[in-house]
């Protein structure tokens, strides 16, 4: 079975031992690569994991299809291919009650990629937001 | 009584626009801008040779009401659960020995991260000028002051909750005898206060925590679930949701000085350095920590640091900044080989300074020998062998009167600090990337570990002249030492540290380390 390349123990992560020591140490893995992933981190809570099955991986899940979800004991460990996006309009429906893109920061934990917010919105993407693309500011 | 006619006024025009009863938290943040001025000088206390933009915005549109009810939110639930539901379970208690060892000298040493944060980006908000960096950088000084009684409560609710708290209970006063302490103050005290404003950026924002917190404080708590140890996943999760709006404010810093002339010239050189200052201790502490202060392990430390560090921080944040001129850290071969190898360097020297610790140590057990010669090829003949050797001569009985220090002695392995980093090397042992160089400067010799310490002291040696061990203790007996910095539990004779976390096995004492009658000696003093 192949692993997703943007799971957790994907690509070089798969090897062992001398293998990995092998590709670890090649001649090509001594500078940085480019890379166009984000990686989101989650503190479980009750929210965020009705956020993460119902919306992520369930109404939502078809928009994002690089996007894997692992559990990693107390977080959800996110990673996608150029951005993920959290709706928390779309939460709130979900939790019957008001749930603002604050209270949805209250449980994130960790961002690899620019992460930012624009009214009920949490984007997390590999642009460079203030170089590539500016960031908005809410219209009123 | 007749009302003024301004009062008239007002009340009519109110009564056909309704003032708004709440105004939306981002329409708030955007009025921050209206604060900026165009200075002519930035006139900080903090300078900087880079020109810092004024238009830079901060990603998060934080207020101060919408940041209160969030961090009020973190509290309430992290509190609540510790001291609810971890304390009913006996949480303290389920925590493996081991691990509980570990997180003595985990979370005080990030307390002092935590605490020189507060002050660097207190100076970044000084140095700014955009409105809007100046919010995330204020937000950053409240979230530091949080981070440090959040890091001081972990080791309280351990002593309280838990087990052998000596060493969590104390470790204000005793975790400056060991040479770890002093590594620990140049990564998460120097580098992040210490210098030119951005720099210290670069140090604490984009590479101490967009990089080194996510092994540090997100990777960590995988750890300590694996080990029984759900106090830590509590905090440390709950301070990691501060941390990216930190990582955005090191992203931002960069964003708004990528037009500057100055950082085609400097910033290459600047996050080289800080890379390589934050990677020489973070990446054989954390390593040791993980693989020699667990029972259970979750994943080598190699490839935890592969994923966090390389793939990640090195591909998402560093190589997408490439087209901006942002080259890999020249420094990244070296950090590579020490990210597989500098941690079984340093655990050896530090089970073999084990009396000057505030924390148990344990031996890898024959299971765990197993378990790092097949992720770390070529492990037990270099380093298993030598374990095997101090077992068989009882350093873990105080009656067998042997230190693993006198093993490095009799077989001529010198233990050298790095003057830049303090960190501890021996090159005759070292299969990380650490090689013997010295220099003489001011009547004093100086060792230096690797090429990227040794470049920066060429640069400015007086800002490096912190006594390492050797030095501070030089022909002084380590009982007496140990004794005089309060390295005895509540007995007074009994230590701290010990080389074992056996419920059965001696405890050592300060009379046992006498009678072994070993004295400092600094190495350099014989070149």
């Amino acid at each position: 079975m192949s692993l997703n390349s943007n799971a957790y123990g994907a690509g070089i992560m798969a090897k062992t031992g001398k293998a990995f020591a092998d590709e670890y140490f090649s001649e090509e893995n001594q500078i940085v690569h480019e890379s166009n992933e984000v990686v989101l981190v989650l503190k479980k809570s009750d929210e965020i994991n009705i956020i993460v099955d119902e919306i992520l991986l369930g109404d939502r899940k078809a928009d994002n299809p690089t996007l894997v979800v692992e559990d990693r004991a107390g977080y959800w460990w996110l990673k996608a291919t150029g951005k993920i996006e959290v709706d928390c309009e779309e939460a709130s429906e979900i939790l019957g009650r008001k749930f603002s893109v604050y209270d949805f920061l209250v449980d994130v934990s960790s961002t690899i990629g620019r992460a930012f917010t624009l009214g009920e919105k949490f984007t997390i993407t590999s642009e460079l937001m203030g170089l590539d693309r500016q960031l908005e500011d809410l219209k009123s | 009584m007749s009302i003024s006619a301004a009062t008239k006024a007002a009340t009519d025009a109110l009564a056909a626009n309704r003032a708004p009863v709440s105004v939306n938290a981002q329409e708030v943040h955007r009025w921050l801008q209206s604060f900026t001025w165009d200075f002519e000088k930035n006139r900080t206390k903090y300078p900087t040779k880079y020109k810092m933009a004024n238009e830079t915005k901060e990603q998060f549109k934080l207020i101060a009401k919408e940041y209160a009810r969030m961090e009020s939110v973190k509290d309430e639930r992290q509190f609540g659960s510790l001291q609810d539901v971890l304390t009913r379970v006996d949480a303290g208690n389920r925590v493996h020995p081991k691990w509980n060892e570990t997180m003595k000298v985990v979370s005080n040493f990030l307390e002092v991260g935590e605490y020189n944060a507060i002050a660097a980006t207190g100076m970044l908000w000084d140095s700014a000028s955009a409105p809007e960096q100046k919010n995330g950088y204020l937000a950053q000084v409240l979230d530091e002051i949080r981070h440090t009684n959040q890091c001081g409560y972990v080791n309280y609710y351990f002593t309280k909750h838990g087990q052998d708290p000596a060493g969590h209970n104390d470790a204000r006063r005793t975790r400056t005898i060991g040479p770890l302490w002093k590594g620990m103050k140049r990564v998460f005290s120097d580098g992040f206060i210490s210098g030119d404003a951005v720099e210290c950026s670069i140090n604490l924002q984009l590479v101490g925590e967009a990089c080194f917190t996510n092994p540090l404080i997100v990777a960590v708590t995988e750890w300590a679930a694996a080990n029984g140890d759900e106090i830590t996943p509590t905090v440390f999760l709950s301070i990691e949701t501060d941390e990216l709006r930190h990582m955005a404010n090191g992203y931002q810093t960069v964003v708004s000085i990528a037009n500057d002339e100055a950082a085609s010239k400097y910033l290459n050189t600047d996050l080289n350095n800080a890379f390589w200052t934050q990677q020489k201790y973070f990446t054989p502490v954390l390593g040791m920590a993980f693989e020699y202060g667990s029972h259970f392990k979750v994943e080598p430390w190699v490839k935890t640091w592969n994923r966090w560090v390389y793939e990640d921080w090195g591909g998402i944040w560093i190589g997408r900044l490439g087209k901006y001129g942002v080259e890999s850290p020249r420094s990244l071969r070296d950090a590579k080989k020490d990210a597989y190898w500098a941690h079984h360097d340093l655990f050896l020297i530090a089970y073999a300074l084990w009396p000057t610790g505030f924390f148990r140590l344990t031996l890898p057990t024959a299971q765990e020998a197993e378990w790092f010669e097949a992720n770390y090829p070529g492990w037990y003949d270099h380093y298993g062998k030598i374990y095997d050797e101090w077992r068989a001569r009882g350093c873990e009985d105080p009656a067998s009167g042997f230190l693993p220090l006198q093993w490095f002695m009799e077989n001529n392995h010198q233990i050298y600090i790095d003057r830049v980093s303090q960190v501890p090397f021996c090159p005759t042992l070292s299969k990380g990337a650490s090689t013997l160089r010295v220099h003489e400067w001011n009547g004093k010799k100086h060792s230096f570990s690797d090429e990227w310490g040794e470049r920066q002291w060429l640069t400015e040696p007086e800002r490096y002249e912190c006594q390492n061990i050797w030095e501070q203790y030089e022909g002084r007996e380590l009982s007496e030492v140990i004794a005089e910095l309060h390295g005895v539990r509540s007995d007074g004779k009994t230590l701290i540290a010990q080389p074992h976390t056996n419920k059965d096995g001696k405890l050592w004492t300060l009379d046992d380390l006498k009678r072994i009658d070993c004295v400092f000696k600094d190495p350099l003093k014989a070149l």
